[in-house]
């Protein structure tokens, strides 16, 4: 018998719909929502869109 | 005072509760990323402040407080908070140099333009990220219902504008772009890139969510910044609000200690030890 220390509670659960699907599509939604209005911001900058 | 107008309030006192608990959280643990995220939340508090206040009447060291550490400062120290966690300390003290020198030169322009604000324009009625800037108008355009234009001279040419309180060509509105790229990419990407590495080794479920969280309140606010200055003001209020909560609830998340290592028996075969 031996005594080992595992942290359940701290690891993502399996087969959850919230970390398998949720989660990855914001993710990938939030980056390019992300990156559209960091282009947006370079474009001010550079004078391509009127502010 | 309509409901939009008291928002601002709210989004307030919340991120003074947040700026409070950072700051805690900062003389505690002495680490610099809450030092940054209690001045950019700060920032971000005193904007709001001024928001708020420049729905109910006019004052030009109000507005100075809402350009300056609303519109440019807040997101750029918000975002160097999360560059201490995420990048070695000494490429972060030489950006926070950048950060600090670059913050002092926008407070400058913003000063040299204060006696230049075309106070004659504000109105109560509208947001003052609607009314901030002077828009030149480009051939063949007309000026919303109801704007005050001039015509001017601009790079060299005759210009109609559709006038706003900072004349066209202010240099402290070029910095503003700097420190929302330097913010969305530190603030928002250093969220996303968080979330997605506890995602990918499938640890702290809590972090994952906390940084989701976080990067939905910071891309709120951007948006209804973006959205606003594309003429649809009414969203801006509330965006603020969505995104005081959303990074609120996110930070304290982030911050909550993990559950206790749960001891677990099993037999194990001798020779596995």
């Amino acid at each position: 018998m031996a005594v080992i220390r595992s942290n359940s509670k701290s690891h993502i659960p399996q087969n959850s719909v919230l970390f398998e699907k949720i989660v990855p599509i914001l993710l990938i939604s939030m980056g390019l929502l992300t990156a559209g209005l960091i282009l947006f911001a370079a474009c001010v900058l550079l004078g391509l869109v009127h502010f | 005072m309509s409901v939009n107008q008291i928002l601002p309030f709210f989004s307030t006192l919340i991120m003074l509760g947040f700026t409070v608990w950072v700051f805690e959280r900062f003389a505690a643990r002495r680490n610099p990323a809450f030092l940054f995220w209690g001045i950019g939340l700060a920032m971000f508090g005193a904007g709001s402040f001024a928001e708020a206040y420049l729905s109910l009447a006019w004052n030009k060291w109000v507005f100075f407080v809402w350009y300056l550490f609303g519109a440019a400062l807040n997101a750029a120290w918000l975002g160097h908070g999360t560059l201490y966690l995420l990048v070695h300390r000494r490429w972060v003290h030489m950006v926070t140099g950048l950060l600090v020198i670059g913050s002092l030169f926008a407070g400058y322009l913003m000063l040299q333009a204060m006696p230049k604000l075309d106070e004659s324009v504000f109105i109560t009625s509208k947001p003052v990220s609607e009314q901030y800037g002077t828009k030149a108008l480009e051939a063949g355009q007309t000026a919303p219902a109801g704007a005050l234009t001039i015509t001017t001279q601009y790079r060299g040419k005759e210009v109609t504008a559709v006038r706003g309180l900072l004349p066209l060509g202010t240099p402290v509105r070029l910095t503003t772009p700097f420190f929302n790229i330097y913010g969305l990419l530190t603030l928002v990407g250093g969220a996303i890139y968080s979330a997605y590495l506890f995602w990918r080794k499938r640890v702290m479920p809590n972090r994952v969510i906390a940084n989701v969280l976080i990067a939905a309140g910071a891309l709120s606010i951007g948006l209804a910044s973006t959205l606003t200055r594309l003429g649809y003001g009414q969203f801006l209020y509330l965006g603020e609000l969505v995104s005081a909560i959303l990074m609120f609830v996110g930070f304290r998340m982030a911050a909550r200690p993990q559950p206790d290592e749960v001891v677990v028996q099993q037999s194990i075969p001798a020779s596995a030890d």
